[in-house]
């Protein structure tokens, strides 16, 4: 983690210094007692769900949703490979739809959620599984983009078939070549997935 | 006459150096070969768990930037620092002239009997050798200055505040025009760019001469091949820091060893005060085991001078577009005359081969080692021109299978036979015939087999060779496409060399521990030697786990290059597993109260073989064995652990090393060709490889489909465009240089034999480097089936595909 990681300030009434706990306690605390609303906010101050964690981080305007998830977050599943939006392995499922963390500024994502492979592996999901059960990896390095591009497909589609993950998954690149696997691998998490659902 | 005991250090050398013969198992194989068994890495990569150099952060780390050159050539006449050394932020600046680097050739002398000798390895072929140098040969060339700030941006700023003032110079891109008396010479008052080279000069075998006498049809053509990169997925990374005169590196390397070793050289820091972690490696494809100092090591020394001036921690990462530093060493353009008789036998080769910033391979090499061909002869001339070092690229051998697969290509045609009859004809070694294969075969323990014919047989039978193989240019799809089908063939890649050694200790749980630094590229390589260690211990393979990040353990597997990974570690880690054994049997016969002969083990239990029901977990044998324990009160045993140190021996022919390679491969083909758009779209690849024994089924297979996707890229798409006004590199980016994705090419279809004809454990040999440099070579001969025009010019992408065809 980075010296120069900011928490977040005191959450201080900004109109009569009390002091809350929670952000959204002060929140809930100005709109009942000042009845002013937005809530005067510090430059930068985001709010960020990731993976079912709150998190309010002060960012600098230039700092990407990648350098903040991964060097402030320390979630090393988002990865800079091409270092340009070309190869997908930074992406991360934001509100739902896989995005590439690399190209966005976190400044612009406050409120949002976010998922990573991280908490996709520690959520149980079969993906996780199917990837290691037909070696869906060989260096490793792009694998994670893969599996979150994966899991934002089988959830909004939960019975994809091969050409609709061929699709979803050809914005990732893996130099290694382990591409014929990812279908096996999404196919059968999606069959796991059917079966659990099922019980 | 007494026989000389061996001391301890020559018995161990003995142990260790591989013995020419099958190694017959000696063990039932559960673990080995097996099916479905737990991938060591997956998990840990696919949930994002697994760090990379690059994930490393430390306290009060500092990250730093390195100035680039922006012209071809130019000189720098003027340096100053003074802003960026003044901006807010900035921690460390060394310059090219700091009394640390000046004028030093930081080239390291270690490999200095080998081909990595500075006077002949790639990167001292160019005339600039220092890490930071005023001096730049080549566009994107690190020089100058290198800035350590309290961020990335911090350091990029700064770098924008140096002051250059660049003499601008000639400089010379074509390699065909570099040896032309008007060329500009890259060593300013040097007669020529021709680079000497002895290694390169000439490769002859029997009398060209007399072989082109007895020829019945002799065929002459010229073919061209451009460069392509290693592109993988981690960027170049370092971290150095300082802790007084202790030095702790992360590093991004395929050989930490030897980059140890070089740094130690020179920088002046003794070895044991460097502590080298090396975590998982993104991708390397000997990219990152290349000792050109503008990169890897080039990074190192950089991180760890700034680490030095600023007492903070340092992390230099390459971008993008700095990663282009370097290339595989296909700049090359070959003249060759070909002599056969009528009946495919081909009696002379005759090949001049002109190569570019590289020095590794002449070209000729699969001919000698793969076939009775009794006359070669080969001449090489290498020059310089103003691109970046070249080296080896997933493997050092492109331009040898590029140049057997046109012989025997252009030859098959002009007899008009088909290509896998005059692949079996001229199959041999090194001018014998196959003759001499099987006796070896027979002398040394292996099974006769005739590996090309069974390759060849099971290829041609997945792909329907023999009912859709047709004359150039002769069949025309229904979509209007034209079809085209090749094939290729090769000797195993088992280079004959490597070293590496590991400990095996049993914790006193009974589990067991695989002691020894090892950077994984992406093989599964740490599955694979936990299987062995389970069959050769006995334990289960659940019970096995590996720790291989760090250097400081004493103990270093080879990394995969020399295609030799789990040909020399294999046997690294089955030694030091029998090694162990025997000593847990010692220490069980103590418990037992029989002698360890008696004894045997199994499923991680001790249990006396003449009555299986006397039997002992092994976590109860080696409860009190323990490297460590407080002992009042309690008596404890020596730990069980024993180690193992194994050597492939040295490259080389076979004549000098006494082992033919015997496994071979064979790949094939089938394409369409859009003769409108001048597309090659590819429909299908059948890769088949005699590995000996897989042991890891999904292993091999992952390495062949994977290793079609990069062969595909290489021969059709990846291409790197200097634009030839100003010798600026045009496509630094993953967008502008293509390489394959999913939906780019099909799935080929893998078929691995196991004949036992390897160098390696239990018959294996290599699989890691084949068939991406395989497949690149085959492209050219499918395109020529398609549409009857040779484009003997690599890439081929669509608009040579259209020339070729009187298009444009």
């Amino acid at each position: 983690m980075n010296a120069d990681f900011q928490q977040t300030p005191n959450n201080l009434c900004p109109y009569c210094s009390a002091a809350f706990e929670t952000f959204d306690g002060l929140k809930a605390h100005v709109v009942a007692v000042h009845k002013t609303e937005p809530l005067p906010k510090p430059d930068g101050l985001i709010q960020l769900t990731v993976n079912g964690q709150s998190h309010k981080l002060l960012v600098a305007p230039e700092w990407t949703l990648y350098q903040v998830i991964h060097d402030k977050l320390g979630l090393t599943g988002v990865k800079m490979f091409c270092d340009r939006g070309a190869c997908g392995s930074c992406t991360v499922i934001m509100d739902g739809r896989p995005i590439l963390s690399c190209m966005t500024l976190a400044i612009e994502c406050d409120g949002k959620t976010i998922e990573t492979a991280e908490g996709i592996a520690e959520a149980g999901h079969p993906l996780i599984d199917s990837y290691v059960n037909h070696h869906t990896m060989q260096c490793g390095y792009c694998t994670p983009g893969f599996i979150t591009t994966a899991k934002a497909l089988l959830d909004r589609n939960p019975e994809p078939n091969e050409s609709e993950i061929m699709q979803a998954l050809a914005g990732n690149l893996c130099r290694c070549g382990t591409y014929p696997q990812h279908p096996k691998a999404v196919l059968e998490a999606a069959r796991t997935l059917k079966e659990e659902h099922s019980k | 006459m007494t026989e000389k005991k061996l001391g301890p250090y020559q018995t161990l050398k003995q142990e260790g150096t591989y013995k020419i013969g099958y190694d017959k198992p000696t063990v039932d194989f559960k673990q080995i070969g097996k099916r479905g068994v737990r991938r060591y890495d997956g998990f840990e990569k696919a949930s994002g768990k697994a760090l990379y150099t690059r994930d490393v952060n430390l306290p009060g780390m500092l990250y730093a930037k390195v100035l680039s050159s922006p012209y071809a050539r130019a000189r720098m006449l003027r340096l100053d620092t003074g802003k960026a050394e003044k901006y807010p932020g900035v921690r460390a600046v060394l310059r090219y002239d700091d009394p640390a680097i000046n004028g030093q050739e930081l080239t390291g002398s270690i490999a200095g009997t080998t081909r990595m000798a500075p006077e002949s390895a790639g990167w001292a072929m160019l005339p600039v050798k220092t890490i930071l140098s005023d001096q730049a040969i080549f566009e994107g060339q690190m020089v100058g200055v290198a800035i350590a700030a309290d961020t990335e941006q911090i350091a990029s700023e700064a770098l924008k505040l140096v002051k250059v003032e660049w003499e601008e110079q000639p400089f010379i891109l074509d390699k065909e025009k570099a040896l032309d008396s008007d060329a500009p010479k890259l060593i300013s008052g040097a007669d020529s760019n021709k680079i000497a080279d002895e290694d390169r000069e000439l490769t002859e075998q029997g009398d060209v001469e007399k072989g082109f006498q007895e020829a019945e049809e002799i065929i002459e053509f010229t073919a061209r091949r451009d460069a392509h990169l290693w592109a993988g997925a981690e960027l170049p990374s370092v971290v150095a820091r300082w802790s007084g005169d202790k030095l702790e590196m992360w590093v991004h390397e395929q050989q930490p060893y030897l980059s140890k070793l070089i740094l130690a050289e020179q920088l002046n820091i003794p070895m044991n005060k460097i502590h080298t972690h090396s975590l998982y490696q993104g991708c390397s494809f000997g990219e990152r085991c290349n000792p050109s100092n503008w990169s890897q090591n080039g990074i190192n020394v950089l991180a760890v001078l700034l680490a030095k001036k600023a007492d903070r921690p340092v992390k230099l990462v390459l971008n993008r577009a700095e990663k282009f530093y370097g290339f595989s060493g296909d700049l090359m353009v070959s003249q060759f005359k070909v002599g056969a008789r009528r009946d495919g036998t081909i009696t002379a080769v005759q090949m001049n081969n002109l190569f570019a910033n590289y020095m590794c391979t002449t070209g000729v090499e699969h001919l000698v080692e793969n076939t009775k061909i009794p006359n070669l002869r080969c001449e090489g001339t290498t020059v310089f021109v103003n691109k970046p070092p070249a080296w080896w690229n997933r493997c050092e051998q492109l331009p040898n299978v590029f140049c057997q697969t046109l012989v025997f290509d252009h030859i098959a045609d002009a007899l008009g036979m088909d290509p896998t009859e005059v692949a079996l004809l001229n199959d041999g070694c090194e001018g014998r015939d196959k003759s001499y294969l099987e006796d070896f075969q027979r002398e040394n323990g292996f099974e006769p087999r005739d590996s090309l014919k069974e390759c060849i047989a099971a290829g041609k039978k997945a792909i329907g060779w023999d009912e859709n193989w047709h004359p150039p240019g002769t069949r025309q799809l229904p979509n209007g496409r034209m079809h085209g089908m090749a094939f290729t063939w090769s000797h195993d890649w088992d280079d004959t060399r490597g070293t590496g050694s590991a400990a095996v200790l049993i914790q006193n749980d009974g589990s067991v521990s695989i002691i020894a630094q090892h950077s994984d590229v992406g093989v599964n390589p740490w599955t694979t030697y936990m299987q062995i260690v389970a069959d050769e211990l006995g334990v289960r393979y659940e019970d096995i786990e590996i720790n291989p990040f760090d250097l400081n353990v004493g103990f270093a597997l080879m990394s995969p290059d020399g295609s030799c990974n789990l040909g020399s570690n294999g046997y690294v880690v089955k030694k030091a597993a029998r090694k162990a054994r025997r000593m847990l049997l010692d220490l069980a016969a103590d418990k037992f109260d029989l002698p360890a002969e008696a004894l045997d083990i199994e499923d991680s239990t001790v249990f006396e073989k003449a009555n299986p029901d006397n039997r002992m977990p092994v976590k109860d044998v080696v409860k009190m064995a323990v490297p460590m324990l407080n002992a009042v009160g309690i008596w404890t045993e020596p730990p069980v652990l024993d180690w193992a140190w194994h050597t492939q021996g040295l490259w080389g022919m076979a004549l000098e090393t006494g082992r033919p390679r015997m496994c071979r491969q064979a790949n094939f083909i089938e394409v369409e060709v859009d003769t409108e758009t001048g597309e090659v779209c590819v429909t299908r690849v059948v890769n088949v490889n005699d590995v000996g024994k897989a042991i890891s089924p999904e292993t091999v297979e992952g390495q062949m489909y994977g290793g079609t996707y990069m062969g595909l890229g290489r021969a059709l798409a990846e291409e790197m465009v200097w634009d030839p006004a100003t010798g600026v590199l045009l496509n630094r980016n993953l967008l502008d240089y293509k390489y394959a994705t999913m939906l780019d090419y099909p799935a080929s279809d893998n078929i691995y034999i196991e004949t036992g004809l390897g160098h390696g454990p239990y018959g294996s040999t290599g699989i890691g480097e084949n068939t991406a440099t395989m497949i690149p070579a085959l492209l050219g001969p499918a395109v020529y089936n398609a549409i009857g025009k040779r484009i003997d010019d690599f890439p081929i992408t669509p608009n040579k595909v259209l020339k070729a065809l009187g298009k444009i």
